[in-house]
C-alpha cells in the first residue's frame, strides 16, 4: 500500500481519475439494478401516472405463470448446452493451436477476429447461414424436404441459436485457454513423454489439470454471460419463435416490458434472473473454485 | 548408509551413437557426425560450455529430439525412430519438471500407471523408491510443498522407478545451492552404484564431471574433444580446449615458438627444451609451477588470492597471463621478483594451430600418449 500511495500523493487525483468510470457504472448498472428491485414490489402503470406498492404480489403472479417457467427452463437448457460448447469448442481449438502443427500460427490470429463483431451482426449472419432455402442446409433440405427449418421447427431454431452463441464465444475463451496452455513449461510434456504418455494421455493428465484455473474462469464467465448476451442473437435470428421455443428469460423480460408494457412483471423477472445469476456464480466458486489448484 | 534391499536394479544397456548428426537447417549444424559408445552400467558425464550441443545430444538419446541422420543403438536395438517410451530411458530434468497437480507418490508412479501396472504393485514400488531416497514421509505432499533438494529426489525417484536401462540427467543439480549440490552429488554416485543403469549426465560444471564420471565426454561445438576417465582428462588433456576447461584455476596456456632446440616466449625467455621448430602452445597447471627454486623465468606478482587451503598468484610473463597456485604455508614476499621454472615433466605441448596435444613431447612417463576415445 505504501508504495502505491507514494505513487499518487494527491488525495483527490485518484478519485478524479476514477470518477468517469464510477459514474458510468452507477448510472448504467447500479441504478437500473436498484430500480428493477424497487419496481418489482410496485405495480407500475403502463402509461405513467403513479405506482402502487403491492408487496410480493408481482412475484406471486410471475412465479405462477407457466410461460415464466417455460422460459426459465429454456434458459437453463441453453446455459448448459451453449456454455459448455462455448468452452469445449475453443478448448479443442486451443489445444490444436498450441501444438506446432501446420497453420497453428495464423490460426491463433484468425480465431480471435470474431471478437470484433457485434452480437446483432453475428445474429444476422447466422440467420442467413442457417436459412433453410439459401443457407448451408439448403442442399440437405432439397434431398430430405422439411429436414431443417428453424422458422417452423423449435429445435432447429434452438440449434441455430446455440451455434451462433458458441461461434461468438470462441475468441475470448480461445485466448484465455491458449494463454493457459502456452504457460505450461515444455519440459512438462517432455517428462510426460518420457513417462510413456502419448499425446492424448498428455491432454487429460497434464494439460487439462494444469489449465484448470483458466477453464474455471471461462466456465464461470460463460455460464453467467450466456444468459444475458444471447439477447442480441434471439432478437435478430428468431425473435423468440417459432411458437416461443427460443424465448429465453432475458428475451421474455424485454418482450413483457417493452412490448407488453408489463413493467412490474418485467422488473420482477429481472430481479429473479439477477438473483439466479448471482447464486449460480456463488455456487461455482463455492463448490468448484475452492478445489482448483493454482500452483504451478 | 544402512543396507537396503536392492529391489530397484536395472539391466544396464549399452548406448552406441553411430554417425549421429543434428542440424536445424543447412547452415546451423548443432552436432556434426558423432560416433561414441557408452559401456553398459557406465556413468558418462557430457561436459561442455553452454551451446556446445550437450543437451541436444541427450535429448536425441531420449527421443525428445529427432536425429538428422545416423543411428542410435540402445541395448542392441536401433531406437532413433522410436518414441521416447519405447527406448527404455528415463530422464531427470534441470527444473525437475514434476507434475504440480500430483502428489509425490503420484508423480513417481505416473509412468507405471501409464504402463498399466496394477495399483498394488505401483504402491509397492513407490514405497521402495521412496525409502531409498528418504521420501517416505512426503508421499502425500504436492511438489510445491517440497524443498529444492526434495523435489530433485522426487524427480530421480520418478526416473528410477521403472528400473530403466538408461538414466539421463540434464543438468539436474544446477538449480540447487552449493551445499545441497555437493550432498546430491554424493547421493547420485551412491545411487548409481546401487542401480547400475547406464547413466548419461549433462553438465557444464567440471566438479560434477570429475567427481561423478567413470568417463567424461567433453563436447565443443558438437564434436568430441576428448572422451576418457577424469584422471586421464586432467593429466593428459587432448587439446587446449580441454586443458582450459578442466581444473580450477585452469591450466595456463602460453604461446611459444620453437627454434629447433628450445621453446621461447615472445620476449625471448627460454621456458623448455624442445627439438622442433614452429609455433606451439605450452600448457602448465598452476600447481605445477616451481617458485623460487632457482628458475630462470622472472616475473612480478600482480594480484594474490588467499583461498585458505592454497593461494593463487596472478602474474604475467611475456604479456601473457600466468596463474600460480601456492600450497598453504609457503611464504612469498609479494614485493619481490619471483623466479619461476616449469618442470619439464609437468609440461603439456599443443600444436600452435590445431590446439591438439602433441603426445610424448617431452619424452617422459607423465606425458604418456593420449588415448583416443572409442
Amino acid at each position: 500500500m505504501s508504495s502505491e500511495s507514494s505513487l499518487f500523493s494527491h488525495r483527490w487525483l485518484p478519485a478524479l481519475l476514477l470518477a468517469p468510470l464510477m459514474l458510468l457504472i452507477v448510472l448504467f448498472f447500479y441504478v437500473p439494478v436498484f430500480q428493477a428491485f424497487y419496481w418489482s414490489f410496485f405495480l407500475e402503470q403502463p402509461f405513467g401516472g403513479g405506482s402502487e406498492f403491492v408487496g410480493l404480489q408481482n412475484f406471486q403472479r410471475v412465479l405462477s405463470d407457466p410461460e415464466f417457467w417455460g422460459a426459465t427452463g429454456r434458459t437453463v437448457v441453453f446455459m448448459l448446452t451453449a456454455s459448455s460448447l462455448a468452452v469445449v469448442v475453443p478448448l479443442m481449438l486451443a489445444i490444436a493451436a498450441d501444438r506446432k502443427i501446420g497453420m497453428s500460427y495464423p490460426a491463433r490470429n484468425i480465431l480471435v477476429w470474431p471478437k470484433g463483431i457485434a452480437g446483432a451482426s453475428i445474429g444476422v449472419v447466422f440467420a442467413f447461414i442457417f436459412n433453410p432455402f439459401v443457407g448451408l442446409m439448403a442442399p440437405l433440405n432439397s434431398l430430405f424436404p422439411g429436414l431443417w427449418n428453424p422458422g417452423i421447427d423449435g429445435t432447429d431454431a434452438f440449434i441455430t441459436l446455440v451455434s451462433a452463441h458458441v461461434w461468438s464465444g470462441i475468441p475470448f475463451n480461445f485466448v484465455i485457454l491458449l494463454a493457459g496452455l502456452r504457460s505450461i513449461p515444455p519440459t512438462m510434456y517432455q517428462a510426460a513423454a518420457m513417462d510413456g504418455a502419448g499425446p492424448w494421455r498428455r491432454i487429460f493428465d497434464v494439460q487439462l489439470p494444469l489449465i484448470m484455473p483458466q477453464l474455471f474462469l471461462t466456465f464461470v464467465l460463460e455460464f453467467t454471460e450466456s444468459i444475458t448476451s444471447v439477447f442480441a442473437l434471439i432478437d435478430t435470428i428468431t425473435g423468440g419463435g417459432p411458437g416461443g421455443s427460443t424465448t429465453l428469460l432475458v428475451y421474455k423480460i424485454y418482450v413483457d416490458g417493452f412490448r407488453g408494457f408489463d413493467l412490474s412483471g418485467a422488473s420482477t423477472q429481472t430481479a429473479i434472473l439477477m438473483v439466479f445469476v448471482l447464486l449460480l456464480a456463488a455456487c461455482q466458486f463455492f463448490f468448484i473454485g475452492r478445489r482448483i489448484n493454482y500452483e504451478r | 548408509m544402512t543396507a537396503i534391499d536392492l529391489s530397484i536394479r536395472a539391466a544396464a544397456a549399452e548406448i552406441a551413437l553411430i554417425g549421429v548428426t543434428k542440424s536445424y537447417d543447412a547452415k546451423n549444424t548443432i552436432i556434426p557426425p558423432i560416433d561414441v559408445t557408452l559401456r553398459p552400467g557406465e556413468f558418462t558425464v557430457v561436459l561442455g560450455p553452454s551451446g556446445c550441443g550437450k543437451s541436444t545430444l541427450l535429448q536425441m538419446i531420449a527421443g525428445l529430439e529427432r536425429v538428422s541422420s545416423g543411428k542410435i543403438v540402445i541395448g542392441g536395438r536401433e531406437v532413433q525412430d522410436l518414441e521416447p517410451k519405447h527406448r527404455g530411458c528415463a530422464m531427470v530434468f534441470q527444473n525437475y519438471a514434476l507434475y504440480p497437480h500430483m502428489t509425490v507418490a503420484e508423480n513417481m508412479a505416473y509412468s507405471l500407471k501409464v504402463a498399466g501396472v496394477s495399483k498394488a504393485e505401483r504402491a509397492e514400488r513407490v514405497g521402495t523408491v521412496a525409502k531409498m531416497l528418504g521420501l517416505a514421509d512426503y508421499l502425500t505432499r504436492k511438489p510445491s510443498q517440497l524443498s529444492g533438494g526434495q523435489r530433485q529426489r522426487v524427480a530421480i525417484g520418478r526416473a528410477i522407478i521403472r528400473e530403466p536401462g538408461v538414466l539421463l540427467f540434464d543438468e539436474p543439480l544446477s538449480n540447487l545451492d552449493a551445499q545441497l549440490r555437493h550432498d546430491m552429488r554424493v547421493e547420485l554416485a551412491e545411487l548409481h552404484r546401487r542401480i547400475g543403469a547406464t547413466s548419461v549426465f549433462v553438465t557444464h560444471d567440471q566438479v560434477e564431471a570429475m567427481t561423478l564420471a567413470d568417463r567424461i565426454l567433453i563436447l565443443n561445438k558438437g564434436h568430441i574433444e576428448q572422451f576418457d576417465t577424469p584422471k586421464a582428462i586432467y593429466h593428459h588433456p587432448a587439446s587446449v580446449f580441454v586443458a582450459k576447461f578442466i581444473g580450477s584455476p585452469p591450466m595456463n596456456i602460453l604461446e611459444v615458438e620453437g627454434d629447433g632446440s628450445v621453446l621461447r616466449l615472445a620476449d625471448g625467455q627460454v621456458v623448455a627444451n624442445y627439438s622442433a621448430k614452429g609455433k606451439f602452445q605450452l600448457g602448465i597447471r598452476p600447481e605445477d609451477i616451481a617458485v623460487n627454486e632457482g628458475g630462470s623465468i622472472k616475473t612480478e606478482i600482480r594480484y594474490r588470492e588467499d583461498l585458505g587451503s592454497h593461494e593463487i598468484l596472478e602474474t604475467k610473463i611475456a604479456d601473457q597471463n600466468l596463474r600460480i597456485a601456492m600450497p598453504f604455508g609457503v611464504e612469498i614476499d609479494t614485493t619481490q621478483t619471483l623466479s619461476l621454472s616449469f618442470p619439464q615433466a609437468r609440461l603439456h605441448l599443443f600444436d600452435g594451430e590445431t590446439g591438439r596435444a602433441i603426445a610424448n613431447a617431452f619424452g617422459d612417463a607423465h606425458s604418456a600418449p593420449v588415448k583416443e576415445y572409442q
